[in-house]
């Protein structure tokens, strides 16, 4: 028992708890079969077996339980495809082994040449909600004093940023959950707008049992979703809404709230700002007119509003229940996000929720340190401790901390898809660094993306397999796993968690904070890089210190102790567990109420008079694979389970296009021409189809999406996509 | 340079109007006046009978604050009443005689409630001076009216089987009172719905606890309550409807005679084109309740039939976001810009939805036609055929009908089925096809409806968090474990959601009792 090693999952932002033990003679759990086989290529490690054995441990927010993303992640220690050498792309487009002095020279000579021909700016960072705190703070130091460049973004912004940036205009501070996970067990009703927790993060259910029980589970979902059929059974509710039409959906149930007389008149008078406006702006969203636009019938839109009414009242007056709105990717991923984030906190706060006992709002992270990611520097428009890159204070305070002039510190970036979108042109980026991101599968519009990174002058990847970005990259680098490192994360409470080595790494294998330690010094960077994680997080406590992520006061210590260390964690406090009890971080320490309203933008035709055989294309996750795929696709029990990305889509669609379930399709539009397997389904709409983000290339969904995004947070557009779907059959009869 | 802009008139679409406009107000580009009639700034007349119920407030129907507006920069006028519009000089006149210049007006004067020709009412149409006890239904005063009558659990009889008579009937009978529809025709929504949908909605309405006259004609009020108040409605045939309210529910009539008094060009509305710009006078617009779009081409497609002002919010609002649109582009970039924005887009026709809730309605189109019409007289070559589906269950209130040509829905009924209602009016308002069996939307209010997970779960998965199949399950509890911890240890079951842990049992007690039978 003594031998293993207390760490986190390397998957999602729930981040379960886990105990890696050295593996035993019997290692292999039921169902696990060996790692694929994949053609080895020079530099890729050749061990096979998992070397250490993973293990559920208890925590408040998994309780022990894993899902078998969690449960196979040990598979990719030591998987055949492991790289384990620099890598560097010949002209002949293969890539071989080089040292890494070698590797390190490269860079640097890229990096000055691109400085000297095309500026400063030329070179861009692309990072990752995946990289610990200390690798995501280098990272932005990195990118703004070594390779002098405002260039840098991650992608974060593909899935956190509208819900960020909601949560920042209406509450002055962005934590996903600013409540403990726990806090959720004792609700009687619980809205999730746009989340499929039951396949994303399994253990989370735990939390909805409570609500499930009091029948008050409310999903809004188009689809049937594993996580809506939770809602049966007098579960709760589930209102399926048309893709594209959550906004009007949370004001239909909000203009209920208000005109029903449900709104918590006392915490608006005294807590927020801007209710009148926002009433007002509801006025015209009657149950009936919002069943017109969203499908969703009135009956439901005002037994929702209700339900969540009662639970809120029945929290506030007799301390029994409680009632909770959160928010996920369904409703954010919208070039209207940040404003349906914002409707879903209005309706918080017209009932009362946020800061009150029992009761609030959050919005479910999804990357492993997604939150952490956020706060540090990676943005294009910030520095740590989650400040504005523009804001003179902030540059001053950040000057004072890397001991540099503040002239040195470059102004704010580019969002991610306008950085992409910049790659290989004039004054865009033309050398490249990405972190822990497999873009060429994440990114809307792939197919464009991978044109940007096959025009750029040189292209740097660190991973740990060869992922499509890698296959693109003229230099690779080995970087370590999960299981082999140090440091910190910070899970979807905005807890601050350990992450602890179980492992050595394969000897040709780097720490990126190594690597950007070294490279610093060949650029002749100002100020100090350290390879070392505990002093990467000495310097970042002094960084965040005042800002609103503050961490001053959290030490490794104290965590290996096991201190429970929540942010804004100031220097002699005990940090936060629950935010906005008094106040919220607004100067006047109100809420701001912001009224909205759907766009004539946001909303999509499809299926219409004018397209009458176009489709919805909604993208999403599967339970087995973990964003790009990048890792899970290598895990064979995981593979053998969803080897491919198949389409959803409802018999009726199905019938009308002569498709049979498991036959091969083509899903089309003007950006890409995808060819899958059809699975027929009636848990989605007959005007909607469904395919999972985490395959490549003919199989890879962002290559049908479009790099549209919400004009505020800079999020693209992943749920409503236009496309057109024929069987392959009648494909091959036209070509005959 | 910036333009004068008078808005004639302050309801919900004015409002819209306004807020559209803020921006260029807000730049400095437009002068903005507003001249409102009532003490109020616009509020949501669509809530006014909820209103009236005591179902609502008004301050929850407010939709513009004046005192807001002014501090954006529009002049707000409220309680004033504009006599007349000087053409020639480009001025309207007001109630206390001031004058303001404009460079563009746009009517936005909304419509008024019919007064029916009875005996006891006076009938001057522009200025009614109702009874004690007759109220129509469009104000907040006339909402604090009916809700009066709520309160005190009065007798209040309705006259008039349309929308807004319905809904304030079903509203007011469920909050106690006591109420008659008195309509004419063989049942209610006569000019909406067929006689199936109409006969189910009349059942429903009496199952409601409302009382329905139908194949009405009344002739008088009697005024016989205290204080020479309203007592009965009489009929033609001798019959009196008892009550302590009546409440007009006759339909609105456009308000177009400042319009027509300044000589512009009116039918049932002011007449305007596609840029909604009264005939003749481009510089003069109408929106809303008041406006009747068609064109002065002739022979033009988008005004064939009938074009008279629908009176439905929705139609206003778009057109109000329209014109925002239109006379910011006018003021900021001129006149060949605007003239290069698209017109307005021709509205469909309008789907009503009962906003009532005891009783599921949804109408829109034509709903006319009866399943074998056309079999009997086929289309004219080259049309698609239309076809009509019907569901009727008037025992258990529910009757659905879908009159389609090529597929697309041109009319539909959905009385009683609000899932089937609600994905009706959506492929409507879209255009699109329906499925081709149509029975699939009937079904979307069947208890057969999905319950539990989707049937996209590989066959026999337990535990879908892990991966584990019931066969893994059963021989680890062949092998030995007896309990949810010892198999999930064993075979990692129930280690995710937990949702599995009911099933896991499941398999272990039919093991044991197979154990205990063998």
């Amino acid at each position: 028992m003594s031998a293993g090693t207390a760490t986190h999952c390397p998957y999602c932002a729930l981040q379960c708890a886990m105990t890696l033990s050295p593996a035993g003679p019997v290692a292999a759990a039921p169902g696990a079969g060996s790692p694929a086989a994949e053609p080895t290529t020079p530099g890729t490690a050749s061990a096979a077996a998992a070397p250490l054995e993973v293990a559920g441990r208890e925590f408040p927010t998994n309780r022990g339980g894993l899902c078998r993303k969690g449960w196979t992640s040990a598979s990719l220690l030591g998987h055949a495809g492991r790289i384990t050498e620099p890598l560097l792309k010949g002209s002949d487009g293969v890539h071989q082994p080089v040292s890494w002095d070698q590797a390190l020279m490269l860079v640097a000579a890229a990096v000055k040449d691109s400085w000297d021909r095309h500026g400063h700016d030329s070179v861009g960072v692309f990072g990752s909600g995946g990289l610990t705190n200390e690798k995501a703070y280098q990272l932005g130091k990195f990118a703004r004093l070594a390779l002098r460049t405002s260039r840098i973004d991650y992608n974060g912004r593909f899935c956190m940023s509208s819900a960020a940036a909601a949560g920042n205009r209406a509450f002055g501070v962005d934590r996903g959950l600013p409540f403990p996970v726990e806090d959720l067990d004792t609700a009687s009703v619980i809205l999730l707008l746009g989340s499929n927790v039951g396949e994303t993060m399994p253990p989370f259910v735990q939390h909805l049992q409570g609500a499930r029980d009091a029948g008050g589970l409310i999903v809004v979902d188009p689809r049937r979703s594993a996580t809506a059929a939770f809602t049966g059974n007098g579960g709760g509710l589930h209102l399926q809404p048309l893709p594209g039409t959550d906004l009007a959906l949370i004001l239909g149930i909000s203009h209920v709230v208000v005109h029903e007389g449900l709104a918590d008149a006392a915490y608006l008078e005294n807590r927020t700002n801007g209710h009148k406006s926002v009433m007002r702006s509801l006025a015209a969203f009657w149950p009936e007119r919002v069943q017109s636009i969203t499908g969703v019938p009135a009956t439901l839109i005002r037994e929702a509003a209700r339900r969540l009414a009662k639970a809120a009242r029945l929290a506030k007056d007799e301390g029994r229940g409680g009632c909770y709105i959160l928010g996920g990717r369904g409703v954010e991923q919208h070039v209207d996000g940040t404003d349906t984030a914002t409707a879903a906190i209005n309706l918080a706060l017209l009932l009362g929720l946020p800061g009150s006992e029992r009761s609030g709002y959050g919005t479910l992270t999804g990357q492993g340190n997604g939150q952490g990611g956020r706060e540090h520097g990676q943005k294009s428009d910030q520095l740590p401790g989650y400040r504005k890159i523009t804001d003179p204070a902030a540059r001053k305070h950040m000057a004072k901390v890397w001991s540099v002039d503040e002239s040195l510190i470059p102004g704010a970036g580019l969002p991610a898809v306008e950085l992409l979108k910049s790659l290989g042109k004039p004054d865009g980026v033309r050398c490249l660094f990405v972190h822990g991101a497999n873009v060429a599968v994440s990114a809307p519009d792939a197919g464009a993306v991978i044109e940007g990174l096959r025009s750029l002058d040189f292209l740097v990847v660190c991973d740990f397999f060869m992922s499509e970005t890698a296959a693109e990259a003229d230099l690779v680098l080995p970087v370590a796993q999960w299981a082999e490192e140090e440091g910190t994360m910070t899970n979807l409470e905005g807890r601050v968690i350990r992450r602890r080595r179980a492992l050595t790494p394969p000897p040709g294998v780097r720490s990126e904070l190594w690597l950007m330690a070294r490279l610093a010094e060949l650029l002749d960077a100002p100020s100090t890089f350290s390879d070392d994680p505990r002093t990467v997080f000495e310097e970042l406590r002094r960084a965040s210190e005042g800002g609103l992520a503050d961490y001053s006061g959290i030490d490794y210590d104290m965590l290996d102790a096991g201190e429970a260390a929540y942010w804004p964690y100031p220097a002699g406090s005990k940090g936060t567990p629950r935010l906005f009890t008094d106040s919220f971080a607004h100067a006047d320490g109100r809420a701001a109420m912001v009224a909205v309203v759907p766009s004539r933008r946001a909303q999509r035709t499809f299926a219409s008079a004018a397209e009458p055989e176009s489709l919805a294309l909604a993208t999403g996750r599967l339970l087995e694979h973990y964003q790009s795929g990048a890792q899970t696709r290598r895990v064979s029990e995981l593979a053998s389970s969803q080897p491919e990305a198949r389409l959803q889509l409802h018999p009726e669609t199905a019938a009308r296009r002569g498709i049979a379930d498991g036959e091969l399709v083509s899903v089309s539009n003007e950006r890409g021409d995808l060819r899958v397997r059809a699975e027929v389904s009636t848990a989605i709409r007959p005007d909607t189809v469904f395919l999972p983000f985490h395959f490549p290339g003919a199989g890879s969904a962002n290559r049908l999406t479009e790099a549209a995004t919400d004009p505020i947070s800079g999020m693209p557009e992943f749920k409503t996509s236009r496309v057109w779907v024929t069987p392959l059959s009648a494909h091959r009869k036209e070509e005959s | 340079m910036s333009e004068r802009i008078v808005v004639v008139g302050f309801g919900p679409v004015a409002a819209r109007l306004v807020e559209g406009l803020l921006p260029a107000v807000r730049r400095g580009s437009v002068s903005l006046m507003v001249l409102g009639q009532e003490a109020e700034a616009a509020y949501n007349r669509v809530m006014v009978a909820e209103l009236g119920v005591g179902r609502s407030t008004a301050e929850a129907l407010a939709m513009a604050d004046a005192a807001e507006l002014i501090a954006e920069g529009v002049d707000v006028r409220l309680g004033v009443t504009v006599k007349r519009v000087d053409r020639a000089r480009q001025r309207v006149v007001l109630s206390d005689g001031s004058t303001e210049a404009y460079e563009r007006l746009v009517f936005a004067t909304g419509a008024r409630p019919v007064i029916p020709n009875l005996t006891g009412i006076n009938p001057d149409p522009a200025r009614p001076v109702l009874p004690a006890g007759v109220t129509a239904l469009r104000t907040l005063g006339d909402a604090e009216t009916l809700r009066r009558s709520v309160t005190a659990r009065q007798r209040v009889v309705v006259l008039g089987g349309g929308v807004l008579g319905l809904e304030t009937a079903l509203a007011a009978a469920e909050e106690g009172a006591t109420v008659t529809v008195v309509h004419s025709g063989p049942h209610p929504m006569g000019r909406n719905i067929d006689r199936g949908g109409g006969a189910v909605l009349a059942a429903a309405l009496r199952a409601a606890g409302v009382t329905v006259v139908s194949n009405a004609v009344s002739t008088a009020v009697e005024h016989n309550g205290p204080d020479g108040a309203f007592s009965a409605l009489v009929l033609d045939d001798g019959a009196r409807v008892e009550g302590d309210l009546l409440l007009l529910s006759c339909g609105v009539r456009p308000r177009i005679e400042l319009a027509e008094g300044c000589g512009l060009p009116v039918a049932s509305g002011i007449l305007v084109d596609h840029r909604l710009r009264t005939h003749h006078e481009p510089h003069m617009f109408a929106i809303g309740d008041c406006a009747e779009v068609r064109c002065a081409t002739a022979g033009c497609p988008d005004c064939k039939g009938a074009t008279a002002p629908s009176g439905l919010v929705g139609p206003g609002w778009r057109q109000a976001e329209w014109l925002a649109g239109y006379l910011e582009t006018l003021a900021e970039d001129g006149q060949e810009a605007a003239n290069g924005l698209a017109p307005l887009a021709k509205e469909q026709a309008g789907v009503v939805v009962l906003k009532a809730r005891g009783i599921n309605l949804a109408v829109a189109g034509d709903t006319s036609a009866e399943p074998w019409d056309e079999l009997l007289c086929p289309a004219p070559d080259g049309l698609p055929h239309r076809e009509v589906a019907q569901w009727a269950d008037p025992g258990h209130g529910r009757y659905v009908k879908m009159t389609t040509r090529g597929g697309v829905l041109e009319g539909l009924v959905s009385v009683g089925m609000p899932r089937t209602a609600a994905e009706l009016v959506v492929l409507f308002e879209r255009g699109a096809e329906l499925p081709a069996d149509r029975s699939l939307l009937l079904r979307l209010d069947g208890t057969d409806q999905p319950s539990g997970a989707a049937n996209n779960d590989p066959a026999r998965t337990v535990c879908r968090c892990a991966g584990v199949s019931g066969a893994v399950i059963e021989e680890s509890v062949v092998s030995g474990c007896s309990s949810v911890p010892e198999v999930s240890k064993a075979t990692r079951a129930g280690t995710g959601c937990g949702g599995c842990h009911e099933d896991i049992k499941a398999i272990i007690e039919k093991h044991f009792q197979g154990a205990v039978a063998a």
